[in-house]
């Protein structure tokens, strides 16, 4: 029982992880049409703005810092994803295909960018001391750290939804995920939606750059690779453009991930591209996506 | 500017010293430092035209193709370094289980199309190349991958003295899969896939099945590409993930904008020149000229990512033909002015 319990909340961090990232991709597709192979460049960007804040504390951190170099770093990556927007992204709209490439382009430069200045290796994230606690939950010892990614997924989750639910540009947003050129055609600056969902997204991805780094032990230009695949496996099958399908997703993915390597080591990754084999057989769009139109 | 009569006898020109310069001597082609170096160059090319034929003439923007290249080395390697059949068996065996792979990844991520087709393949493509890190059964040696053990294929394709009989056979092969696809391209299904990328519906609508034209693009690239996995696995001695990845299908990428899609040549020599920049970039960058600069500058001067990202997406932005798309160009203003 204990170790389900380790397994299953381990598996809800990693998800947590997951949703971080996806959630922008999911927006930015879902809204413009751009598949942003940059967002593991806005990652590593988040993760390394947070670290420049955090490196000042030494190995040890308090909360609070803990907690601004998060800030940081999301407002680091999103001000990053927010000029790419308009120094790249912007002047090829409807060029779909093209701006894909572009962003595997930025992401390529970035990387090497990082990679010179700061090398390859890994570099301890300064953490805050309680994150290496375990807590007791029926039994079972459960790293606390993992509480802390649940608990900034959710956050982020509930701030999307109200931000999407409660504010004009949300509902601008909302309205241009159905249908863009209705939108414009009303005579609303969509632009600004766009920049808004870049920032966005580039916020979420940052602040899960510096929770990944605190994950894998440290910082390093090399660290979104496996997530970056993870989010597009995640946006996949929860759906394009849906922000709860993405946190559905990613949460299943986490945990089923987990459970498989804990049988077979390994067999994890394997069980998730089954997964989204199955998927996109039996629902192409997605679990929670609209059908293409 | 070179017209279409001279074109032909050009390339067999080309094509003649290339092949002949080995043997010649007192040419840099005759070191078989260089012939090595030309020798995965020309399987680059040849790479990025497979790729060409799906991302190119039929529209498909995958980004899991490295995987078919690293299935057919890496199958070819485990099956004669552990005895199973011989060598040239091997290799058929490779390709036919690449092309069947192919075939079923195809039939799933089919079923989306444009940009969620790209995410689908990746995905794909990427635990693809997971399976091969993790070592399953000790067969793909995880991150050090699986060196090819040479006693057991022909020793002519062994040791350095030998280079240009590799030399050769990747020239040879990049004429193949250069003649497969120029078929290909020029046949009606090569049409159909044209149109597939120009307007899918139009297609749909004159009654034909996009689907299994899709799949046959798709499994053609896979199939050819692994062919070229195998001459690789020959070229580089070993089976390694870095041939497997992400990375490598975004460098083929690259070589297709960089060249120029749509035009064959232009992806030949795109692979060909990233191939042998990427290889002598890294001599480059340890000149006094670079380590001597401030390393704010100097550092990321030094990856060749960066040189070629920032190319990358000036080409996509403003130059959207590639090398051979400004050829064309041109020629084109060449022949108005006359």
């Amino acid at each position: 029982m204990s170790t389900f319990l380790l397994i299953l909340i381990t598996g809800i961090g990693l998800g947590a992880l997951y949703f971080l990232v996806a959630s922008g991709l999911s927006l930015i597709y879902g809204l413009m049409g751009v598949l942003n192979f940059a967002h593991g460049a806005f990652l590593t960007v988040g993760a390394f703005f947070g670290f420049w804040y955090a490196k000042q504390s030494g190995f040890m951190i308090t909360t609070p810092k803990f907690l601004l170099s998060m800030l940081i770093g999301g407002l680091g990556a999103g001000a990053f994803a927010l000029l790419m927007e308009q120094l790249i992204i912007a002047r090829m709209y409807e060029r779909h295909v093209d701006q894909a490439l572009v962003t595997v382009g930025v992401a390529l430069v970035v990387g090497a960018a990082l990679g010179g200045w700061f090398g390859n290796d890994l570099v301890l994230y300064p953490t805050p001391p309680y994150f290496l606690n375990g807590v007791n939950i029926a039994g079972a010892i459960i790293p606390a750290d993992r509480f802390f990614y649940i608990g900034t997924a959710l956050i982020l989750l509930i701030a999307n939804w109200a931000l999407l639910k409660f504010t004009r540009i949300g509902l601008i947003i909302r309205a241009g995920v159905e249908n863009r050129n209705m939108v414009a055609a009303l005579g609303i600056n969509v632009r600004r939606a766009f920049s808004t969902v870049f920032f966005l997204g580039g916020f979420a991805a940052g602040v899960g750059g510096v929770l990944i780094s605190v994950y894998s032990n440290g910082v390093s230009p090399l660290i979104a690779g496996q997530y970056l695949i993870y989010g597009f496996i995640v946006v996949v099958i929860g759906g394009m453009g849906s922000v709860p399908g993405s946190f559905i997703a990613a949460m299943m993915i986490g945990v089923i991930r987990q459970f498989a390597n804990y049988y077979v080591t390994g067999l994890g990754d394997f069980v998730v591209v089954i997964l989204l084999a199955g998927v996109l057989l039996i629902r192409p769009q997605g679990l929670l996506g609209k059908a293409a139109a | 500017m070179l017209r279409w009569k001279y074109s032909r006898p050009f390339l067999a020109t080309l094509l003649a010293l290339l092949a002949l310069a080995p043997i010649l001597g007192g040419n840099p082609l005759a070191q078989p430092g260089l012939q090595q170096t030309l020798a995965v160059a020309f399987i680059y090319g040849g790479l990025a035209l497979t790729y060409d034929l799906l991302f190119g003439f039929t529209g498909l923007l995958s980004f899991g193709h490295a995987i078919y290249f690293g299935s057919g080395m890496y199958i070819t390697c485990i099956l004669i370094n552990h005895n199973v059949v011989p060598w040239y068996l091997a290799m058929v065996i490779a390709i036919s289980i690449t092309a069947l792979l192919a075939m079923l990844v195809g039939m799933a991520s089919l079923r989306t199309t444009g940009i969620t087709f790209a995410m689908v393949t990746l995905a794909f493509g990427e635990a693809g190349h997971v399976i091969i890190n993790r070592n399953f059964f000790g067969l793909t040696g995880g991150e050090n991958g699986i060196a090819l053990d040479a006693t057991k294929v022909p020793q002519f394709w062994i040791g350095v003295v030998n280079t240009k009989y590799l030399y050769w056979t990747a020239l040879l092969a990049l004429i193949i899969v250069y003649a497969i696809i120029w078929w290909i391209t020029e046949s009606s299904a090569g049409r159909v896939f044209a149109a597939l990328r120009d307007n899918e519906l139009r297609v749909q609508v004159l009654g034909l099945d996009t689907q299994k034209f899709k799949l046959l693009s798709f499994v053609i690239a896979g199939s050819l590409a692994s062919f070229l996995g195998v001459i690789m696995l020959l070229a580089a001695g070993s089976a390694a993930p870095r041939f497997a990845d992400a990375n490598l299908t975004i460098a083929l990428l690259l070589m297709v904008i960089l060249g120029g899609a749509v035009t064959r040549w232009g992806a030949v020599i795109g692979g060909i020149l990233y191939s042998v920049a990427t290889t002598r970039m890294q001599d480059l960058t340890q000149q006094p000229f670079f380590t001597d600069m401030p390393k704010i500058i100097g550092g990321p001067l030094s990856e060749p990512a960066l040189t070629l990202g920032i190319l990358f997406i000036l080409v996509v932005m403003f130059a959207p033909g590639g090398l051979s798309g400004a050829y064309y160009k041109l020629r084109a203003r060449a022949i108005a002015k006359k």
